[in-house]
């Protein structure tokens, strides 16, 4: 019974996912346009682009393997798995302890998964878009992973059921400790996790793999039709989930206790209150972001990384650490 | 019927019976070879149910019932002393070797003395299971130079090719002296104690833990690592494994370095020199054997190997050597599991560690054979091993591919398959005892992580010219390959089940907090 209410419980949540984060990006598009003076298209554009995609053919090259018509599907599957641990304005759906790593893991998977594609598709500029991709991917996980381990870890210091799964950031929030170090602390990984974020959905600075003008799309140069469209859908998909982490950590509060409804109803008015609140930390790490900034080259990125916002991180954790550490009094 | 004799019979049997069945022809000789080990296989399943059932140590007298000697009150027999952690690993030596046997049928098909080729492998599947089932010191070396022999032998069983001899020499020059410095080790515990029987000497040592004993343990340690593959002394295996034809890599890399290594380790740590004992020993003030300082040294070298050996593999442009390269980053790995295994002796972390590092030596035996087989099949229909001209395979030989994928990403630990279980208890107890060595584990599996991540660039990448006519290998390769990797993907979608089931009490067996090993000897004789 329980696993019947999981999987109709993920169903709806890939649903309205699916469903929020295409609207997102017609959103966006419509923000970005309107930056710069366009009409821009109309809000429900994603979704036309979506059906015309899947209904066109799908070309496979002829120096393709099998993976590349298997990836676009695994991707698509591991953005699904990742919704079942991604906090949508309540828990994960499979929370338990220590499910933050599966949601880390499964968040490299679906960019180790378009590399796969990208490498299967037996093209020159799909390779190069692959390799950036993966030196992306070193450099962007570090700094977050550093980031998200030392929240939660304090968080597991404030007595919590579960540690380490991402259900205790809505038991109890970072601001809360209160300590002046602590919110310093959590404002300097507010930051970092800002950068992440426009780098995990590769927008203005870290458009590196797909680079359209600079490698013609990168890993997705060779895909088209269906194989495409699932993959747009994938990374919209990835794009809420990792936005609804940064949501999730630093702006967790709900609205349901405050207008006292409980059951069916509150879970329904935290989603909708979750997915504005998503919409707005997109708002400025993507829309502002990608209008405001061009793209680094892949070295600069990776520098960027590594020698700022590494550093940054390592700032803020031991911010986080000191008052609970006892270094001082 | 007490079956753990047939465990020898029948390989032995078959080795010597091979080369008067194989005048009967190719056919008769490689169908027997498959039987014979598909035999033993059978056999070493039986006796790990029963062990696993009744959760006993098994014993066995060769001669007699007992190994009490007329006129003397000790054993002086040979006995074969088996429990969960031997009949584990004979399990998986007989599961490895009878589906390389199976291989072997169409990768060696163009070799020439097969004969003798199957006689070798039986009598290395044969020095394997001696070693694992042993209770007798000397034995145990005994079956461990008739493993070394063997594999000497079959690593430069291509006599034509440069690089065979090259490596069979190298191997046999320093493997012979490591097997010195075991028996000598020998030498001295029977010199100082005189009994050959390790549970026996268990009780010896701890009597007198004499200057002499910790010389001896030195020597046999010093030698173990050697046959591991440790990283200062691991030169010897990223040759052989290049050289040897693939069925036999898979069996050295999966089997070898961990029977005659890793295996005996624990053995001789946990068998004979107990660190529980010796604790107790000191609690009371009496003379003992400081046990911190061995699983330390032990713990160091499986750090070093775990660099080394992954940062290395990073490096090749030899898919083999590759292979074998990482084979020394996870012997790494289990080193560092039995290392924690001592020093943190009786603590959660400890037991943790030691139940990973048994998981992984199942679960490397199984990955590292796949792999190997994948290499060799690579090796038969493209013929090169060099990653630089291979590219794109996945469009010629898709299963290979696949066998690869999955290979890779279990060994790089990957959680739907069964490579994650097993590192994340190495990592998880290191993380308990000391982080640093968490963080040492984890960048040792970056370097893997990055090594396997090039390979893959060479199975899907463009295809080059060298890969257009390739074709998928015969059924007899296939087959043992796609075992595998059914195999690899159920333990990994039930690995903390066969962690409580079996590889929790496999290592409590191993640990022996009671003394068990000894106590099981004591009873057996009909003592106290």
């Amino acid at each position: 019974m329980n696993v019947l209410y999981t999987t109709v419980g993920l169903i709806g949540v890939y649903l309205y996912v699916s469903f929020v984060s295409l609207l997102w990006d017609g959103l966006d598009r419509k923000l970005v346009a309107r930056m710069q003076r366009r009409v821009g298209p109309p809000l429900l554009q994603p979704f036309y682009d979506f059906l015309k995609l899947a209904s066109k053919e799908s070309i496979i090259p002829r120096d393709s393997n099998k993976m590349f018509e298997v990836s676009p599907i695994l991707a698509l599957a591991a953005s699904i798995a990742l919704l079942a641990y991604t906090p949508i304005g309540f828990g994960p759906i499979l929370a338990t302890k220590g499910d933050v790593v599966v949601f880390i893991y499964l968040l490299a998977l679906i960019a180790f998964i378009r590399v796969i594609g990208a490498v299967s598709s037996g093209s020159p500029y799909a390779q190069i878009g692959a390799q950036r991709e993966v030196i992306m991917l070193a450099s962007r996980e570090a700094p977050m992973m550093l980031g998200l381990f030392v929240i939660l870890w304090r968080l597991a210091k404030l007595d919590v059921e579960k540690p380490f799964s991402l259900e205790t950031l809505y038991q109890h929030n970072i601001w809360e400790i209160g300590t002046p170090l602590t919110i310093v602390g959590s404002l300097v990984l507010l930051i970092v996790f800002i950068f992440w974020l426009a780098s995990e959905i590769e927008v203005g600075y870290f458009n590196i793999p797909e680079a359209e003008t600079e490698v013609a799309e990168g890993p997705m140069a060779e895909y088209s039709g269906r194989y495409l469209a699932l993959f747009k859908l994938s990374s919209s998909l990835k794009e809420f989930a990792s936005a609804s982490l940064v949501v999730a950590i630093f702006f967790p509060w709900g609205l349901s206790q405050y207008l006292g409804i409980s059951g069916m109803g509150a879970m329904l008015v935290d989603l909708i209150f979750h997915t504005i609140k998503v919409f707005t930390v997109l708002f400025i790490s993507m829309s502002l972001f990608r209008a405001i900034t061009g793209r680094l080259r892949v070295t600069q990125a990776v520098n960027l990384f590594w020698s700022r916002i590494l550093p940054a991180s390592i700032v803020g954790a031991i911010l986080l650490a000191i008052d609970i550490l006892g270094v001082i009094a | 019927m007490n079956a753990l004799p047939w465990l020898i019979i029948t390989p032995l049997f078959g080795a010597f019976s091979m080369p008067i069945l194989g005048l009967l022809g190719r056919k008769v000789r490689e169908y027997w070879a498959v039987i014979i080990s598909g035999f033993t296989f059978a056999i070493a399943a039986r006796i790990f149910y029963s062990i696993w059932k009744s959760n006993e140590i098994l014993l066995y007298t060769l001669g007699d019932v007992t190994p009490i000697g007329k006129g003397v009150n000790f054993p002086i027999r040979i006995i074969w002393e088996v429990d969960l952690f031997g009949a584990l690993l004979a399990l998986t030596v007989t599961f490895v070797s009878f589906l390389a046997i199976v291989y072997s049928l169409g990768y060696m098909k163009d070799d020439s003395g097969l004969d003798k080729y199957y006689t070798l492998v039986l009598v290395l599947e044969l020095g394997m299971l001696g070693i694992v089932i042993t209770g007798d010191i000397f034995n145990f070396y005994v079956f461990l130079e008739i493993m070394s022999i063997a594999s000497y032998v079959l690593v430069a069983f291509r006599n034509d090719t440069w690089e065979g001899i090259e490596a069979g020499i190298k191997y046999m020059f320093v493997g012979s002296l490591a097997s010195s410095f075991i028996l000598l080790g020998i030498a001295l515990l029977y010199g100082q104690y005189g009994t050959l029987t390790m549970a026996y000497l268990a009780v010896k040592v701890a009597e007198n833990p004499t200057l002499v004993s910790r010389v001896a343990l030195a020597f046999l340690i010093g030698g173990l690592l050697f046959k591991s593959g440790a990283v200062p002394v691991h030169m010897w295996l990223s040759d052989a494994h290049p050289a040897a034809p693939s069925s036999i890599s898979a069996m050295l890399s999966g089997l070898v370095i961990k029977v005659g290594g890793v295996y005996a380790i624990a053995r001789i740590v946990f068998g004979v020199f107990n660190p529980g004992l010796h604790e107790y020993l000191k609690a009371l003030g009496a003379p003992s054997i400081d046990v911190n300082t061995l699983g330390w040294a032990i713990i160091f070298f499986g750090c070093l190997t775990l660099i080394v050996g992954n940062a290395m593999a990073v490096i090749q442009t030899d898919m083999k050597r590759l292979f074998a390269f990482s084979s020394v980053g996870q012997i790494g790995y289990i080193l560092l599991g039995i290392g924690i295994g001592v020093v943190a002796y009786g603590e959660k972390a400890g037991e943790i560690a030691l139940t990973g590092a048994v998981y992984h030596i199942v679960n490397h035996a199984v990955i590292k054979a796949l792999l190997f087989f994948v290499a060799g099949a690579v090796i038969h229909q493209v013929g090169t091993k060099n990653l630089n001209e291979l590219s794109g395979l996945a469009r010629r030989m898709p299963l290979t591919t696949l066998s690869f994928l999955i290979g890779a990403a279990a060994i790089i630990g990957l959680p739907p398959l069964n490579g994650f279980a097993s590192k994340w208890l190495i990592y998880e107890s290191s993380a308990m005892y000391n982080p640093i060595l968490a963080v040492i584990a984890v960048v040792g599996t970056v370097f893997s992580l990055a090594a396997y991540t090039r390979v893959l660039f060479t199975f899907l990448g463009i295809e080059s010219e060298r890969v257009k006519t390739a074709t998928e290998p015969e059924k007899t390769m296939l087959i043992p390959m796609l075992f595998l990797v059914v195999i690899i993907i159920l333990m990994g979608l039930l690995p903390w089940q066969i962690n409580e089931r079996v590889m929790l009490p496999v290592a409590k067996m191993l640990e022996q907090l009671k003394g068990e090993y000894i106590m099981a000897l004591i009873k057996f004789i009909g003592g106290v």
